[in-house]
């Protein structure tokens, strides 16, 4: 019964989001801070170094940090307004619990403890371990990733544990182990500098990434040219060389055109493919018949800008391929990943200086939260938890016998099904508001308010935790000591600035007590987070993530240590190949052959616009955090419905008319914006906002076969004109719409 | 009272072309202490309907400014480092004369001071010697504050500019704007 | 004037000399920097426009909105209030001193104002003194000495002081802790005022002090320094921060130019293709720029004043942006 246990409208007037400004003259006592703290923004994966000012025990401002070597001081404006996230009036600052007809009431710790833990041991006594999951998030550190691990699997004893980044870059992880054996960009973003090409595949670097930009700006500064494949005309996109407007979900057939082209004219590196690679015949014979004419019918870029990105990309001498959730977030987001694997590795253009390829992981800490047991199949060192040499090892740094431990369990949005089929009763989550995140999200409302039991830790009451009958407040970013893994694959040192507030504690503190409780305490006997990462660096020893010669210390003085690190002499690898002894089993990296499918929702008569989503600069993912900050929700107040003026003009739509958008799942009123810079055939809502404002009532649950990730970024709908011009973004207050 | 520590090697550059809208800047602007929350920098939409370039301005510092020209209250003031300050809290009468007439479209009038606000390069900052907040977050580095020679160094290919043509009127500036190689004003018409 | 406003100098306090002629000398200082303020154009623009707007055809409701504007902006300078909370507490409370103060001591000091014991009370020890105000010699008030309204009147300057010295306090208490300020601040711009306030305030407490409770040990002292403060103060007015008194009403004249501006209609953007100020502003703005040596006239023959700030920024981007793509290459 994990029904709103009274509206929505009443849990917001207590809970928020309500919008934080700084004081007029900002806070008192800025200018001469208790403390400064050299850490990082907890937004995206970029993790840029910042410092923030600590007075009294709060966060009151920030100052750049113009010594960390990614950033040098440079922020984006969720960066710079971060820090208003501390000293929020929405922090939750006791435990909670859900009363019918009353709302949330606090109750005592000793008793949100024992009742969690009743209610776990009732539900798995009743329906088997199994049937409590956990599900959790990677804006949180490694050391807290790792202890979500080895608790779901140790304490919990379940098999079903997974974590929001599936909803982020598993397509990318997937294609990466396939390819090379290991998970993580290939380089760090120093080879941006002096790239001749640099390739920018569905990856929204300046809203997303925004201090990305400057790596790249830099690299054009030195001569690069810049590609940008998108179905928009992002900010990055305006002043490129070259846009390949591309159709959404015809992402593989691109690439697969440009290797064909590429071949044709025989733009290859040879040494390479026959020494270091396997593989590559099978995939140049899926691509035979992708010809440029049938690459510009499918994609609908025109065949002569194909034509012009396979010359440049297959001459070039260097070059640098990023991609991010513009080409993961597909039924076959894995394909398309290594589609665009297979253009790097066709001209050995890895492993050297200023020759590079990355995913750009979007999460804070969507790199170092993928690796250490995370997902339901993996163990610590990004090993496989159907592996019985890894299973042995790991249950050994454990203390467990490899028998105790469970086997891989279901996806994140599998396990939402699950719930809805009864395997699922009960479940505890961590930094994770699926109600926002995941699609067709009324689904999975439903699949909330049949749980028998939903715990979650949160700092902030966000949507999903309405649903939970309790709450336990936990910690924000700045409130926890521990480490993050970058983009880059680089390990960072987050610092505790502030204590949390009120009778809040650490996440870890709370998760040691449960696994305590559960009976497993002798397993989880830690006195501060480092201890957990020493843990961590001996799981990981051996494994593809290897942080055995990363130490708190070390990240400290050299400001970030890229894994793998094997030992504790050794520097860290910021380029990574660069001995061509790749990660996989036979120590070759693997063309891999991607013959062209349709997306997973193509348009028909019924449903004949393309709609994609994405996201916009001043927010962050489900909006937990940004969307309590008042200047960064007055940045971009509500989503648009992003619509070309023909395609307007077929529909009669004008600039700020109301547009009800229907697809298979749901339908969802939003403005217009009408700007040329779309794809004709397609339209684009952001997708931060709750409720009857979130663009995930109409995104499909279809899903990668490999990486189980959801196609957030293509599906069929229709469009209805209402008439009628949308209320001012003020009074349509989507922040906290419901 | 203040001892002063003005870099007078450091100039302020700015390049809108690759400004990417992020306004990372008008966030900051209202961290830097000189203006409460009130953010001076502007970053707007070019043409939103037909193309997503936005554009950037900071104050540009004329040499002659016309701000201070038109300004009926005398509240506008250039020090000795060629920085024009925000109007003088006791004189500025309101009248919006330098909001309309500063050709760059800098000046604010913040209609519940009854009084007009402007970019003063971050004088809390600049005059200690550290960077202005906007040209320090600038995730684009579309304003970059530093020495020309490092300017030099970085780009090239382009030129600070700072001689700007509005129609007959030439007007010029301590703020630079990057233009391509060559180049010796940006005219406006 | 003060020659007749003290009854052919009969009422005059030769004491108060020095002071009178400070003050003459700040008249005439006023007037002179009045004189070269208004010459500037666009000065001189808004003080004409300021004085027709008032005596035209809509003078009830501009007098009116004149008043409220005075009462509003000039007495309790609500417009601060936004600015911040000790901001205007401490305006309010300095700016009210001294206009109190002014109130008092000018019309004193030009004999406008004399006190004298009313005869006839005074010849019998055994009745109550009655003291008379006179204003240009005419008689307006009586009270007994020593009754609260003597004591409030006697003391007026005293409660002024108070006021004036706590507003300074507040005052400096900013310009000590808010980096904002301290980055900003001047001395002879910021602090001098301040701390000339409070030294008239403070020696002027002094006078009270010293013949109440020091049997005027001090006095020498307190006179003279208030003296000079008084004088410097006075002197300064024209030259230093404290013009601002002076210049403040002209705030109610552009209130008036706004209004009428709005009523005559508005000026569109041809960028933003929305209003963005009167016309009537922008035309006289290309008539004032133009004659301070600034002619925005573009090449078409329409001026870049035509434009909003807005419009502005976007011109010069896509000036820039022309040049760039002319360059062929955007980087480097």
């Amino acid at each position: 019964m994990a029904r709103l246990p009274v509206t929505a409208e009443k849990i917001i007037e207590q809970f928020g989001p309500h919008l934080n400004f700084a004081p007029q003259e900002g806070y008192i006592g800025r200018d001469e801070p208790d403390k400064v703290v050299e850490t990082h923004c907890c937004f995206c994966g970029m993790q840029c170094g910042i410092k923030l000012l600590v007075k009294n025990n709060k966060v009151v401002g920030f100052d750049p940090w113009m010594e960390f070597p990614f950033n040098e001081g440079r922020l984006c404006p969720k960066g710079v307004q971060r820090y208003l996230q501390n000293n929020h009036p929405d922090r939750l600052l006791e435990p909670l619990q859900r009363v019918e007809d009353v709302g949330f009431k606090p109750l005592g710790w000793e008793e949100a403890m024992s009742k969690t833990v009743a209610e776990i041991k009732r539900i798995q006594q009743t329906y088997g371990n199994d049937a409590f999951a956990m599900l959790s998030g990677v804006s949180i550190t490694n050391e807290k990733s790792y202890l979500v691990g080895k608790f779901a699997r140790v304490a919990l004893k379940t098999r079903n544990l997974d974590y929001n980044g599936r909803l982020c870059m598993v397509s990318a992880g997937a294609g990466n182990k396939k390819a090379f054996g290991l998970d993580r960009g290939s380089n760090n973003y120093e080879d941006l500098k002096k790239a001749e090409v640099i390739m920018v595949c569905g990856a929204n670097v300046s809203e997303t990434f925004p201090t990305l930009t400057y790596w790249i700006w830099q690299a054009r500064d030195n001569g690069a040219k810049l590609i940008v494949v998108d179905p928009r005309v992002i900010p990055l996109a305006r002043t490129a060389d070259l846009h390949l407007d591309i159709r959404p979900g015809t992402d593989s057939a691109l690439y697969g055109a440009m290797l064909r082209y590429m071949a044709e004219r025989d733009m290859l590196d040879h040494d390479f493919i026959n020494n270091h690679t396997t593989g590559f015949q099978q995939t140049l014979d899926a691509v035979k018949d992708y010809s440029l004419e049938w690459a510009e019918q499918v994609t609908g870029i025109a065949k002569e800008k194909i034509a012009t990105a396979a010359e440049w990309w297959g001459k070039a001498a260097t070059s640098f391929l990023l991609h991010a959730r513009g080409i993961e977030h597909h039924s076959k987001g894995v394909d398309n990943v290594l589609g665009c694997i297979n253009l790097v590795l066709a001209t050995g253009r890895i492993g050297k200086p200023y020759c590079g390829y990355a995913t750009i992981t979007g999460q804070g800490n969507g790199q170092g939260g993928r690796e250490h047991g995370h997902k339901c199949d993996q163990l610590p060192g990004n090993r496989d938890i159907n592996n019985p040499e890894h299973r042995k090892y790991i249950a050994g740094v454990w203390g467990i016998d490899e028998t105790e431990m469970p086997g891989a369990g279901y996806t994140a949005y599998e396990l939402i099904e699950a719930i809805h089929r009864g395997e699922v009763k009960g479940l505890i989550s961590l930094c994770f508001n699926p109600l926002v995140s995941l699609p067709n999200n009324n689904y999975v409302r439903e699949a909330f308010e049949k749980l028998e039991f939903y715990a979650t830790i949160d700092f902030f009451l966000n949507e999903t935790a309405r649903h939970a009958n309790i709450i336990f407040p936990g910690s924000l970013h700045e409130e926890e000591e521990g480490t993050v893994t970058t983009a880059e694959g680089r390990v960072t040192r987050i610092r505790q600035a502030v204590t949390p507030p009120g009778q809040a504690r650490t996440d870890t503190a709370i998760i040691l007590e449960l696994a305590e409780r559960l009976g497993a305490g002798n397993k989880f006997s830690y006195n501060s987070s480092e201890d957990i990462f020493n843990e961590l660096r001996v799981a990981s020893k051996g494994g593809t993530a290897d942080y055995y010669g990363i130490t708190y210390e070390k990240i400290e003085k050299n400001m970030g240590v890229f894994w793998p690190c094997p030992s504790i002499d050794h520097p860290g690898t910021p380029r990574l190949w660069e001995d061509r002894k790749f990660a996989t089993a036979d120590g070759k990296a693997h063309f891999n052959p991607v013959p062209y499918k349709d997306p997973g929702e193509v348009t028909d008569d019924e449903y004949p616009v393309v709609l994609t989503t994405g996201r916009v600069v001043s927010q962050y993912l489900s909006g937990t955090q940004t969307r309590r900050i008042g200047k960064l929700v007055n940045q971009y107040p509500e989503p648009l419905l992003e619509i070309h003026p023909e395609l307007a003009a077929k529909y009669g739509i004008s600039q700020r008319e109301l547009v009800k958008v229907i697809t298979r799942r749901g339908e969802a009123e939003f403005p217009a914006n009408i700007v040329e810079t779309i794809r004709k055939d397609t339209v684009f809502i952001p997708y931060h906002w709750p409720g009857r404002k979130s663009a995930n009532q109409l995104t499909p649950g279809t899903l990668d076969p490999i990486s189980k990730i959801p196609e957030f970024k293509v599906c069929a709908c229709q469009l209805v004109p209402l008439r009628k011009e949308a209320q001012s973004p003020q009074e349509a207050h989507a922040y906290d719409s419901v | 009272m203040t001892t002063s520590y003005y870099k007078t090697d450091m100039e302020f550059f700015v390049d809108m072309q690759r400004c990417i809208g992020c306004k990372a800047c008008e966030a900051a602007c209202a961290e830097c202490e000189t203006n409460g929350q009130q953010s001076m920098i502007h970053v707007n939409y070019v043409e939103r309907a037909v193309t997503i370039q936005t554009t950037v301005q900071v104050c540009m510092h004329c040499e002659d400014p016309v701000c201070a020209n038109v300004c009926p209250a005398d509240a506008i003031s250039k020090d000795e480092f060629g920085v024009v300050h925000t109007a003088n809290t006791a004189r500025c009468i309101g009248c919006s004369n330098c909001v309309m007439a500063c050709p760059f479209g800098v000046p604010i009038k913040e209609e519940k001071y009854d009084m007009m606000m402007k970019c003063n390069m971050c004088y809390d900052r600049t005059s200690a010697g550290k960077k202005p907040m906007c040209a320090t977050v600038c995730p684009s580095q579309a304003l970059y504050y530093g020495t020309r020679e490092e300017m030099r160094r970085m780009r090239p290919n382009s030129v600070p500019v700072n001689t700007f043509q509005f129609g007959k009127l030439e007007v010029k500036t301590k703020v630079n704007i990057m233009m391509p190689a060559g180049s010796t004003m940006l005219k406006i018409d | 004037m003060v020659f007749y406003g003290s009854r052919k100098l009969q009422n005059f306090d030769a004491a108060l000399i020095a002071y009178l002629f400070g003050t003459v000398f700040a008249l005439f200082g006023i007037i002179y920097r009045y004189c070269v303020w208004l010459q500037r154009p666009p000065t001189w623009m808004y003080f004409k426009r300021g004085w027709q707007l008032l005596f035209s055809k809509s003078f009830l409701e501009y007098a009116g909105l004149s008043v409220q504007k005075l009462v509003r902006n000039i007495a309790f300078q609500r417009f601060i209030y936004p600015r911040g909370k000790t901001r205007w507490w401490g305006h309010f409370l300095l700016a009210t001193g001294c206009l109190m103060a002014f109130s008092v001591t000018i019309p004193l000091t030009l004999g406008w104002i004399h006190f004298t014991m009313n005869p006839a009370t005074s010849i019998n020890p055994a009745d109550t003194n009655y003291y008379e105000a006179h204003l240009f010699g005419f008689k307006v008030m009586e009270f007994k000495l020593g009754s609260w309204i003597a004591f409030f009147i006697f003391h007026i300057l005293n409660w002024c002081s108070w006021l004036v010295i706590i507003g300074c306090l507040l005052f400096m208490r900013r310009r000590l802790t808010h980096a904002g300020q301290i980055a900003t601040q001047t001395f002879e711009g910021d602090w001098l005022p301040l701390i000339l306030l409070i030294g008239i305030s403070v020696t002027g407490l002094g006078l009270t002090y010293d013949y109440e409770f020091l049997k005027g040990m001090t006095y020498e002292f307190m006179a003279v320094t208030h003296a000079v403060t008084v004088i410097l103060f006075l002197i300064w007015i024209p030259f230093g921060k404290f013009f601002h008194i002076i210049q403040r009403p002209a705030q109610i004249g552009a209130h008036l130019y706004k209004k009428e501006g709005e009523k005559r209609g508005m000026a569109i953007c041809p960028h933003t293709h929305k209003p963005f100020t009167t016309q009537m502003h922008v035309d006289d703005l290309k008539t004032v720029t133009k004659e301070l040596g600034f002619d925005f006239t573009l090449e078409d023959g329409s001026s870049h004043l035509d434009l909003s700030p807005e419009g502005k920024r976007s011109a010069l981007a896509k000036a820039h942006l022309k040049a760039r793509e002319a360059s062929g290459k955007f980087f480097g």
